[in-house]
């Protein structure tokens, strides 16, 4: 470890860099865990790209009757499933939709719920009822009934699923930064900021945003996993991805039932979607460290 | 501060006097008390209102029908002594055992059966089992023990809907008292079982009936009902003994129950056939030699392999072996290059697209037709799977109003017989008068000639003519091949080995007539 | 504050209108036809007519609508389709099991979760702080049905230390609160954490600090207040969310809860059970909704209500 050494560099660069950009690097990049975990999602999202070519094996197609529930071996890597085919190609399948299910989706939520939040924390009042009361509307129809319910106007598939996931993505993070708003206008710095004659624009986005944005990243991070993991309840109650569609949840629930006989066959996706939400979270942490301008080494 | 040690203490206070009183709680004498642990919640314990096969197997432990089945499958007469037909097929006598008595003490006598027949064929009770029974024109007490039943038209199947798990007795003095909806809670019959609790979600308890007209019967004090609906749990609470019996035991799990040595895993046979139908009015499948390559393509013995974890037969015909009347015709060889070339004769070398759907969308359903869909990738037919979801089957298939526009194409379902005849295994499902909407032709299957057999069949009561019809259909069905038969499911259910006398029936029901626990 | 409450209990009759109307244009959005369903697989479709006209469904939608609001006004939520039991009566029956369960997994997870939260917090970057984030992203981060399956299979089936299902006594409730707090308990300890972090970071902390108070007595007196606002948001949402019934953990652990009862409901497309969970629900997710903000209140009171 060189952390004795790291500050004093950092402490001399900052004399002459800056930017907020070089500022965060300046503090990301001494979290060696966060490192990783971002260099763990960059390669993900690179097999992610890259899967239709680099798989040994066609991940819907391929199959072998006589090797089934096979476990890990040098030609399966991940073994064999229970209906003949190679996991490894699955799995690598899977990060393409599983990611794509699990950002997407929180992406939207986020974007839309931060919004709202904002404006209905820092205005209260008649702003602020409605925005609550669509949330409690939105927070009231359970989840599972939501899904069902788009599925079943909209038509099946992963779009819908993505589509379902955002919008119970959204009433949390309007709740989520609306507590931290209401919290926040009344600091100093904002106060201070609103008698210099700042507009209500320039508060909200250059003071009040990033001072929520801290607990907007953490959630995020945490949001992906139980997105990719909603996702998997859904196709569980056969409203997800239809099969062969290698998603991880769809792979792990279908492992369920031979759980007991063929362990690999669980442990596998259930691994990945571990792994994948773990880089996240550590990601996130790393990223709110370094984006958060109260924090400074302790 | 320390709150911590004083919380500890009170908790474990609470611990040791739980403990305590659970030590006390327990019965001071050996009852038999048996659990069953079942796949689904009860709808209710009215059988004639019951459409599911677990509901009424669980109201056999209050009541009984005038005809039964064992646990074979065969027809065998429980209140009814005997009957008789008259010449024309209308009017059926029946007689009834003597010195039965219902749960509340009453009578069992002829009275009885006319009370129960008028109340299911009332359409104002609205009944779901109507159906069945509206066949009835009226029912006549001739003696105490003596009923007669006028049909409204000849019906040969009559006494099998008799024996229907449906037909049962129900007390008329509890009925009377509690109403033709509020029996449903409190059911009163003359079975070996009297009912004592339904937790909804949770139980249905019965006790032993001390005045059982089977003398020495029941031979266990009571059942408890447990619906756990999760198949991995299911298994697990056999393992740690808090049930004795359970069913369905999951394909995947047969193994591992297997292994333990104080569990006997039984596999039955079952009329629950499995088959891939084709829509036969839609393009490519209204030529014969498409359905035939589709047949021709499935390896049925590697489908038992996979997704029945080998506790499947390949089906040898399109009524299941235990049904009356059924040929053996099959099972339907599997052989690619065959399939390819009636491919290419009807003008598809290269194959085509088209919808897989499955009516279910369980774990096994999941394997079946994901297995289809690599069969028949083998002769260039790519398929789009989607497991439909109770509503969207009904939507989608079952109630779709216009056969020319139904979007049905490939369609995974499974059928069993509920009244173990060949009639209600063929008519819903092949006569041209059960197009969706109104049954399940869902292949759109029409051929005069099987019509005509099937109602020939229905109006005769000699045996050897209505065997030459149904095998005729039976025929002429396997040549047009609307269907590519798939398998005949085995029953997988396991009990503990102290238990005895409960079996799996083909229809999925239960026989628990000689329970006894060792 | 009291006219703040007032005006909030005003607000919930005009949303839950809404959400009653909403709800009941969803069900009858929804495909397939209750009654086929109810009738069963073998029906005829006179049986099916039959069902119809006893389920109440032969009416036009409109007429449906008033029924159905006349009945929820005067407290009468219908017979549920499948069962045919009043609706009130099915949902009491259900409530209890997932109240219980909802208290129980609350209880030791938030105590667990915000105390890994505040050593993370005040420890942070060393080996509390790693052992504790470690845990709750593993928490955060493996499925509940997945993790509910191992317990049973390893406490109830290897060990026979407590049963695989059944609520009787309070035995039956470790494995499900497990299961089901597990995921709060992470997201718990992760808020605090944040939360605190961020407390401990500002300046009135440094100030106390400088001034040389000890750090426990920073912590607990001066950053406690300040860092409980956003974990008390998080609380309460997690509570709305299990009171709601987990479907997952109720389906591995065959708990009779409300989430059996929903999940039954909608595959059995049960009009009257469906309405009156879904008001149920929002009831209660105002009701936590209120009283957090109130707490919000008495936490700091520099946020003032208007």
């Amino acid at each position: 470890m060189n952390a004795t050494l790291a500050p004093a560099i950092d402490a001399a660069a900052a004399e002459h860099v800056r930017t907020p950009w070089s500022e965060f690097w300046r503090k990301f990049r001494r979290q060696k865990v966060a490192l990783v975990a971002a260099v763990f999602v960059a390669l993900l999202v690179v097999v992610a790209v890259a899967a239709p070519w680099i798989v040994p094996y066609d991940a819907e197609n391929y199959f072998d009757y006589d090797a089934l529930n096979a476990p890990p071996s040098l030609a399966h890597f991940f073994g064999v499933d229970s209906l003949g085919r190679d996991i490894f190609s699955r799995i690598l399948m899977g990060a393409r939709i599983s990611l794509a299910a699990g950002f997407i989706s929180v992406a939207v939520g986020a974007v839309i719920g931060t919004l709202l939040g904002l404006l209905s924390g820092y205005y209260e009042g008649w702003t602020d009822r409605i925005v609550m009361r669509i949330c409690d509307v939105l927070f009231a129809f359970p989840g599972i009934l939501l899904a069902i319910g788009i599925v079943a106007i909209l038509g099946g598939g992963m779009a819908n699923v993505i589509a379902a996931v955002a919008i119970f993505s959204v009433p949390t993070f309007a709740r989520l930064v609306r507590g931290n708003t209401l919290a926040l206008k009344h600091l100093t710095y904002i106060e201070a900021a609103r008698s210099l004659g700042a507009s209500d624009r320039t508060i909200l986005l250059r003071h009040v945003l990033p001072g929520t944005i801290s607990a907007v990243v953490v959630y995020f991070s945490l949001r992906i996993g139980t997105s990719i993991i909603t996702a998997a309840s859904l196709s569980f109650l056969g409203m997800g991805a239809q099969p062969p569609t290698p998603e991880w949840g769809a792979m792990l629930d279908a492992a369920r039932s031979d759980m007991l006989t063929a362990p690999h066959e669980a442990i596998v996706p259930a691994l990945a979607i571990f792994l994948t939400v773990l880089a996240f979270n550590l990601l996130g942490d790393g990223l709110r460290d370094a984006l958060d301008p109260k924090i400074e080494r302790r | 501060m320390n709150p911590l040690p004083r919380f500890a203490a009170t908790t474990l206070a609470a611990i040791a006097t739980a403990i305590a009183s659970l030590v006390i709680a327990a019965p001071a004498y050996a009852s038999k008390d048996v659990v069953f642990a079942v796949a689904s919640t009860f709808t209710t314990t009215d059988p004639y209102d019951a459409n599911d096969t677990l509901s009424q197997a669980m109201a056999k432990s209050f009541y009984e029908g005038l005809f039964g089945f064992d646990k074979d499958m065969k027809l065998i007469p429980v209140l009814a002594e005997s009957y008789t037909v008259s010449p024309d097929g209308l009017t059926y006598t029946i007689k009834l055992r003597h010195g039965v008595r219902f749960q509340d003490g009453t009578d069992f006598n002829a009275e009885a059966v006319k009370v129960n027949f008028d109340r299911v064929t009332n359409p104002d009770n609205k009944l779901k089992r109507y159906g069945l029974y509206k066949i009835i024109a009226k029912t006549e007490v001739v003696d105490e023990y003596t009923a007669r039943v006028t049909l409204k038209e000849p019906f040969s199947a009559f006494i099998n809907d008799l024996a229907h798990p449906s037909g049962v007795m129900i007390s008329p003095a509890a009925l009377k008292k509690w109403g033709s909806k509020d029996i449903a809670f409190h059911p009163v019959g003359t079975g070996p079982f009297k009912f004592v609790e339904w937790r909804q979600p949770d139980y249905l308890k019965v006790e032993k009936f001390d005045g059982y007209w089977r003398k020495g019967y029941p031979k266990v004090d009571s059942i408890t009902w447990k619906p756990v609906v999760d198949n991995n749990s299911r298994a697990a609470l056999m393992q740690t003994g808090e049930a004795q019996f359970t069913f369905p035991v999951p394909y995947e799990l047969a193994q591992v129950l297997k292994a333990k040595t104080d569990l006997e895993l039984v596999a039955a046979p079952s009329i629950v056939l499995r088959y891939l139908s084709m829509n036969t009015l839609q393009k490519p499948f209204d030529d014969v030699r498409v359905r035939e390559a589709i047949a021709y393509a499935i390896n049925k013995e590697a489908l038992a392999k996979v997704a029945f974890s080998g506790y499947a037969v390949p089906a040898d015909g399109v009524v299941p072996d235990a049904v009356e009347y059924s040929v053996k015709l099959g099972p339907w060889p599997y052989d690619v290059a065959k399939a390819k070339k009636l491919l290419a004769e009807a003008g598809y070398p290269n194959g085509f697209e088209t919808e897989l759907w499955s009516a279910y969308n369980y774990s096994t359903a999941q394997k079946v037709a994901q297995f289809l869909q690599q069969q028949l990738q083998q002769i260039g037919i790519r398929t789009k799977i989607t497991m439909l979801e109770a509503g969207q089957r009904v939507q989608k298939v079952e109630s779709w109003p216009d056969p020319k526009t139904a979007p049905v194409r490939l369609y995974y379902v499974g059928w069993s017989s509920s009244t173990g005849e060949a009639d209600w295994a063929l008519r819903p499902l092949l006569a041209s008068e059960s197009w969706p909407p109104t049954l399940f032709n869902t292949a759109y299957y029409r051929n005069d000639q099987v019509d005509t057999d099937i109602k020939g069949a229905l109006a005769t009561t000699d045996k050897t003519e209505k065997a030459k019809l149904y095998r005729d259909a039976q025929e002429r069905i396997w040549k047009d091949a609307p269907w590519a038969p798939l398998v005949t499911e085995e029953l997988l259910s396991a009990h503990n080995r102290r238990l005895t006398g409960v079996y799996v029936m083909p229809d999925a029901s239960f026989n628990f007539t000689d329970i006894d626990l060792r | 504050m009291t006219r703040y409450v007032l005006s909030r209990l005003a607000g919930l009759v005009p949303t839950l209108f809404l959400i009653g109307v909403l709800v009941f244009l969803f069900v009858h959005l929804l495909p397939g036809d209750p009654a086929r369903l109810a009738a069963g697989p073998d029906a005829t479709p006179e049986t099916v007519a039959l069902v119809r006209k006893d389920l109440g469904l032969d009416r036009t939608i409109p007429q449906q609508f008033v029924r159905f609001v006349d009945g929820v006004l005067h407290w009468n939520f219908g017979r549920s389709l499948s069962t045919k039991r009043p609706v009130a009566e099915e949902i009491a029956e259900r409530f209890m099991p997932t109240f219980w369960l909802t208290v129980w997994s609350m209880a030791w997870s938030v105590t667990f979760g915000m105390a890994i939260g505040v050593a993370s917090a005040v420890w942070r970057n060393r080996w509390p702080d790693r052992i504790g984030m470690t845990l709750a992203v593993s928490g955060i981060s493996f499925p509940a049905f997945a993790l509910g399956m191992v317990l049973m299979q390893v406490f109830a089936v290897d060990l026979g230390w407590v049963p695989a299902v059944g609520n009787d006594d309070w035995r039956g409730y470790i494995l499900p609160s497990l299961t089901l707090g597990a995921a709060v308990a992470a997201i718990m300890a992760r808020f605090t954490r944040s939360s605190f972090v961020d407390i401990l970071g500002e300046d009135f902390v440094r100030t106390a600090r400088a001034k040389g108070l000890d750090e426990r007595h920073v912590v607990i007196k001066h950053a406690m207040r300040n860092a409980l606002i956003p974990v008390v948001t998080m609380m309460g949402l997690q509570f709305g969310f299990l009171l709601g019934g987990s479907i997952v953990v109720e389906k591995v652990f065959n708990w009779p809860g409300l989430g059996r009862l929903l999940v039954d409901a909608v595959d059995m497309r049960d009009y009257p059970v469906i309405q009156a969970l879904v008001l149920l629900f929002s009831l209660e997710f105002i009701a936590i909704n209120l009283v957090v903000d109130v707490l919000y209140g008495l936490i700091n009171p520099a946020i003032r209500f208007r």
